[in-house]
């Protein structure tokens, strides 16, 4: 099959990562990455990316906020009383 | 000897909550309340998360008895937290965002990256090149900067990290539409981290 250039094989990451490609094609992106720096640079960022966003905005519900809901709520339904 | 204590499923409880009992509906809020408001700062903001918050679970209790169990409760939940966020997106007047198109990635004429190995590496420390708090304000900036449909679709997939046909579930849309979402949205975050540290796309 065609090789696959860096540019094709950008378009092809999130559907490999998730193994919805045809083995076939998956096989050649593979081929590919194993052969090529850039690629395995890019793979390797692009797969950090979520992990990085998730950790910088992970946060706890505070303690006022949490309070707020429960008075929210106990004024408009027949909850938390 | 230790009883395991089962606790009572999310389906359980709904139905439950939808015949009047109001503890189980208070079981959910406890169990949910912080994911809930977590979602609600990824997709909207600190300031308008608290209301998204109290939209949502006022919103659960209403629709209760109309939930048939035709999804999970979380994904049921999860898709009313969501229209809850771009709701309050739509009322706050924004500043029309900035394209984040220029941070993806380029190709020289023959399809190969224009970048070298160590500057398309360099996205991936950008969590041990910047200190927390800077990393915290920047990360809020550039997901409020995404397109609607590719915010929630990343958000869902990426942070929340639900399976991609639970998203597809919550937003209504296809499965390969998500991943086609996600895909762009990783492309310009990615290219962003990157510019971010000193490497431009």
């Amino acid at each position: 099959m065609t090789p696959v250039a860096c540019a094709s094989g950008v378009e092809l990451l999130m559907d490999f990562i998730e193994g919805v490609l045809p083995s076939e094609v998956s096989a050649a992106l593979e081929a590919h990455v194993a052969g090529c720096a850039r690629c395995a640079a890019f793979v390797a960022s692009y797969q950090a990316t979520p992990r990085i966003l998730r950790d910088a905005t992970t946060v706890t519900l505070p303690a006022d906020i949490e309070a707020s809901l429960k008075a929210f709520l106990r004024a408009r339904t027949n909850a938390f009383k | 000897m230790v009883v395991p204590v089962v606790e009572p499923s999310d389906e359980t409880l709904a139905a439950r909550a939808a015949a009047g009992d109001n503890s189980a509906f208070e079981t959910l809020v406890q169990r949910y309340q912080a994911r809930v408001f977590r979602l609600a700062c990824r997709l909207t903001s600190d300031t308008e998360a608290p209301d998204v918050l109290q939209d949502t679970f006022l919103q659960v209790y209403r629709h209760l008895p109309s939930f048939r169990g035709e999804s999970q409760f979380a994904t049921w939940l999860y898709r009313i937290a969501t229209n809850a966020a771009l709701m309050h997106r739509r009322a706050t007047a924004r500043r029309p965002a900035e394209s984040l198109e220029a941070f993806l990635p380029r190709f020289d004429a023959d399809g190969t990256h224009a970048a070298t190995p160590a500057q398309l590496q360099v996205a991936s420390c950008a969590d041990e090149m910047l200190d927390r708090q800077t990393l915290a304000e920047k990360a809020r900036d550039v997901i409020a900067r995404l397109p609607d449909t590719y915010r929630e679709a990343f958000v869902l997939r990426d942070l929340e990290e639900m399976p991609t046909a639970h998203v597809a579930q919550v937003l209504g849309i296809e499965s390969a539409a998500v991943r086609q979402r996600v895909h762009r949205a990783r492309l310009m975050l990615r290219g962003y981290l990157s510019d971010l540290v000193g490497v431009k796309p």
